[in-house]
């Protein structure tokens, strides 16, 4: 993401560039506001990537933590979903997991975690904004202020926890290749080497605060540029990406191609519906449609919640863990229900490595069995005044697919749909569209011709 | 009505009720003011025992990071530990959470520049402007420091400035016997040892666990100190110190049992001081004549400043004094040490007179020139100030007087100082005269005319 002053506050949390427009009060006050918002007395889990800014973010969060009465469990620099595990082991309020995931090192973020470890309802969230906005703290006395301890074993009951769902051991003959993006991921990977013996070669695994040694954005482009180059001198069965907070993952095949983000969601849908019970998958209205070909193949359903963390969050408190398979998005963030439903790119990576053990096959190979979708992405500069007439215009234009209206609009034909909304974190409207076969070339440039007559 | 100040920002820094008044939120805000205002580099955080001090840690740390600084965390210290140690390693400055004497509900921000000093009146004035203005270094990712813990240092470099000052064999020979009260404050992590490894005394000591809260009134007074005195006289030791919890201040208890009177314990320090090193003699408005006779025996000047230690540092400076001090608030500031409130020194002159004289304190109180001296609280409505103060003024038209700080009328055998308070709405009022009858009578006239 592109930022003028690069100060986000939403339901999503807090996040923003350092020092531009993300400033140490906003960070004091917003983990204030948290505080506040939690049940009274009982203690809080708070880790943090490893970039600069997150240390001074950690002491304004730990600070008025104290002040509202809270005890600190600090987990040092983990990955958010070392800090989610460690709530669904300790009787804890809930936490705040500092990390801007797979943004430049010049942002940081808090992102806001429920007791069970799982991100706040919109209903919640909501509440903690106000909260925010009023700056009404719930401050104790000085004499019932919150201490603080350091849990050094959190890295190792992940592990444990990863270890009892998925046969480690067992991926000992895969030689993967690992790009930690200087992140968290290289703390996690290293301790399962030495725990499993696994054959992980770790690339930009020196964990660093300032300078990473790329973007750590997980994209088909950046894995193929990293990875592309050393999958077959290595000899390598697989490849993945992290982002620096290791919630996101992206692949090389053994080829050193690499893979869409949009594959991860299909791939594990299948190995998920495959082991069931789970028959729902649960994504959002912009990510592949090869999902639901997947889902039909097992007999499962799938459904399509506005795009956005919280809106699969609340779809997922409607249903029980057991119906759900899986959850994700085209973004190649994937939350499995054996881990009570956390984005996390290593959970990811070892249930790929599983399906080719399982299935004998190549990543390559598995991929291969799945029919060949194109998927066209834009986005336009728009005045937000102007989006309902766009809309409005699309619907009279397109009168013969399915309609969806719950985020923007997305019209579905049996072979190719379009999904055209407005973003969540910029003014501009995003086009997508994606067809079975070729790419829907003309299809797309009809919708982004029409929304830049409306700019 | 009463007006508490639960939270103060003023030339003193800021101090209030934690975390109600003094929030993380201000905290965090006046430590990223102070980051801007000394700018990039490193900066000194050290802390009394209270309990706020983690929490209001924190909330500076964030604040000096986010400026662009450094923080070297000393952890629990001595203000005058952590003052010597901003200075020793060339830091940009220091902050000291500690509210000192006042109760355990306080916390306050102590704010030190690159000499270790306590800002000065135009440090200060700049530093609350930049803090209102909210114009902070916004330091970014690439910018952002580290927090490094000390490693033990300042204790050893503060203790071998005050030995150097001292005839230590002299001291390490007698085994003195000393009691120690240290309100479990930051003296605890430090006097013990200064005591009986540095200067070889035989210690009896309650109240040094740092981890426990205080267990009396913070301040050292007599009022506050009965079970150190209980102590000195179960133990038959021939000194009793107590230390405020951030230990700067000392009180002194004789082998009797008896708590000297604080402008004694100034005097002591003056007379000990006057005969190692060149220089004036600075006190406040308030404190004792007796500071004037025993310079006048060395030749020495004095220099009256306001009260408060700020005001004596600044005058102490420019005239290059001797020694200094506020006899009302038991502080002894030695420069050759550190030009800020000492405990230590005053602890270390006072074992080294009586290894020089071989007498015990209660015959060097005795030597010492002799006053009496009253005081007392007035509470004041406000705008009635200005008015109770020329009242006395006008009871006492032969009177010589002085302005710079409140009132203050002098005759050649007593004094009148009245002031009020920068903490609470009362005025105090001072009184010393050579006798008790003397002292009693301007006492009582003034008291009238005040509260008429």
């Amino acid at each position: 993401m592109r930022g003028d002053s690069g100060l986000r506050i939403s339901h999503v949390g807090l996040r923003g560039i350092v020092g531009r427009g993300l400033t140490a009060g906003h960070v004091l006050d917003f983990a204030a506001a948290f505080g506040t918002f939690i049940e009274p007395g009982r203690p809080v889990v708070v880790g943090r990537d490893p970039r600069a800014s997150g240390r001074m973010a950690w002491e304004g969060v730990v600070s008025a933590l104290m002040a509202c009465g809270h005890e600190v469990i600090d987990l040092g620099v983990v990955s958010t979903p070392v800090v989610q595990h460690a709530l669904q082991r300790l009787d804890a309020a809930g936490g705040i997991a500092i990390s801007a995931s797979h943004n430049t090192a010049d942002w940081n973020a808090l992102r806001f975690l429920g007791p069970r470890g799982t991100y706040l309802s919109t209903a919640e969230a909501g509440e903690l904004l106000d909260i925010y906005h009023l700056r009404k703290f719930r401050f104790v006395g000085w004499d019932a202020l919150g201490g603080q301890r350091f849990d050094a074993g959190a890295l190792d009951r992940y592990i444990d926890d990863l270890a009892a769902v998925f046969d480690l051991p067992s991926l000992c003959g895969f030689r993967v290749v690992v790009d930690c993006c200087n992140g968290t991921s290289a703390l996690i990977l290293r301790r399962v080497i030495e725990r499993y013996g696994l054959d992980l070669v770790l690339i930009n695994e020196r964990v660093e605060g300032v300078q990473f040694a790329h973007e750590p954005s997980t994209s088909a482009r950046m894995v193929e540029l990293q990875l592309g180059p050393l999958m077959r001198p290595l000899g390598a069965h697989a490849g993945f990406l992290f982002d620096v907070d290791s919630d996101r993952v992206a692949m090389a095949d053994e080829q050193g191609h690499g893979v869409s983000e949009e594959m991860m969601l299909p791939l594990l849908a299948d190995h998920q519906l495959s082991r069931g019970p789970g028959k729902i998958v649960i994504t959002n209205l912009s990510s592949s449609a090869l999902v639901d070909d997947v889902a039909a193949r097992h007999g499962g359903r799938v459904l399509r919640v506005p795009v956005g963390r919280q809106a699969a969050m609340d779809a997922l408190a409607a249903y029980r863990p057991e119906q759900i398979a899986v959850a994700g998005e085209g973004t190649g963030a994937v939350m499995m229900p054996q881990f009570r439903f956390i984005y996390d790119g290593i959970a990811s990576m070892f249930a790929v490595l599983t399906m080719m053990k399982e299935r004998g096959r190549t990543l390559g190979q598995l991929l291969a069995d799945y029919p060949q979708y194109s998927i066209l992405k834009g986005e336009v500069r728009l005045e937000s005044p102007r989006v309902p007439e766009l809309l409005l215009d699309l619907l009279a234009s397109y009168p013969d697919g399915r309609i969806d209206r719950t985020d923007g609009l997305r019209v579905t034909w049996p072979d190719r749909w379009f999904h055209v909304r407005v973003s969540h974190t910029e003014p501009i409207i995003r086009v997508i569209c994606e067809q079975r076969g070729t790419p829907p070339q003309e299809l797309f440039e009809t919708l982004m011709d029409k929304a830049r007559s409306y700019s | 009505m009463p007006r508490e100040h639960l939270l103060k920002i003023s030339v003193s820094g800021v101090r209030g009720v934690v975390p109600e008044f003094l929030t993380p939120s201000l905290t965090l805000h006046f430590a990223q003011a102070f980051g801007t205002y000394v700018g990039r580099g490193r900066v000194v955080v050290g802390r009394d025992t209270r309990l706020s001090g983690p929490m209001l840690q924190h909330a500076v740390n964030c604040g000096l990071l986010a400026a662009g600084c450094d923080v070297v965390d000393v952890g629990i210290l001595p203000t005058p530990t952590i003052q010597i140690y901003v200075e020793h390693i060339r830091a940009r400055g220091g902050i000291g959470l500690t509210a000192s004497h006042n109760p355990p509900e306080y916390n306050a921000l102590k704010l030190f520049n690159k000499e270790g000093q306590f800002f000065n009146q135009y440090e200060r004035n700049e530093l609350i402007d930049l803090y209102h203005q909210s114009d902070f270094t916004q330091a970014t990712n690439a910018e952002i420091g580290h927090v490094t813990a000390d490693p033990g240092l300042a204790k050893a470099i503060h203790i071998d400035r005050v030995l150097a000052k001292v005839d230590v064999e002299r001291i390490r020979r007698r085994r003195f016997r000393v009691a120690l009260d240290a309100v479990n404050g930051a003296g605890s992590v430090m006097t013990p040892g200064f005591l009986v490894d540095s200067l070889n005394c035989r210690l009896d000591a309650i109240a040094i666990d740092p981890t426990k809260v205080f267990p009396r009134i913070a301040e050292p007074r007599p009022d506050t100190l009965g079970e150190l005195a209980a102590l000195v006289l179960k133990t038959g030791a021939e000194v009793g110190f107590a230390q405020d919890p951030d230990a700067d201040r000392l009180a002194i208890v004789d082998e009797n049992g008896r708590v000297l009177d604080n402008d004694d314990v100034l005097a002591l320090a003056v007379q000990r001081a006057l005969a190692v090193v060149p220089g004036p003699v600075v006190v406040n408005l308030t404190t004792s004549s007796a500071i004037d006779d025993i310079a006048l025996a060395f030749g020495r000047k004095v220099y009256r400043t306001p009260v408060g230690e700020a005001n004596v540092v600044e005058t102490m400076q420019a005239v290059k004094a001797a020694i200094g001090g506020e006899g009302s608030a038991g502080g002894v500031i030695f420069p050759a040490v550190q030009l800020c409130r000492d405990s230590f020194t005053a602890m270390a002159f006072l074992l080294d007179l009586m290894a020089e004289s071989g007498k015990t304190v209660s015959e060097l109180v005795a030597a010492l020139p002799q006053y009496v001296r009253k005081s007392g609280k007035v509470a004041f409505a406000h705008g009635r100030l200005g008015g109770l103060m020329q009242a006395l003024e006008e009871g006492f038209p032969e009177a010589e007087a002085d302005r710079s700080d409140g009132l203050k009328l002098l005759w050649p055998d007593r004094w009148v100082h009245v002031r009020a308070s920068n903490t609470e709405p009362i005025m105090r009022v001072f009184v010393e005269a050579k006798t008790e009858e003397a002292a009693e009578a301007l006492f009582a006239t003034s008291w009238s005319l005040l509260t008429a």
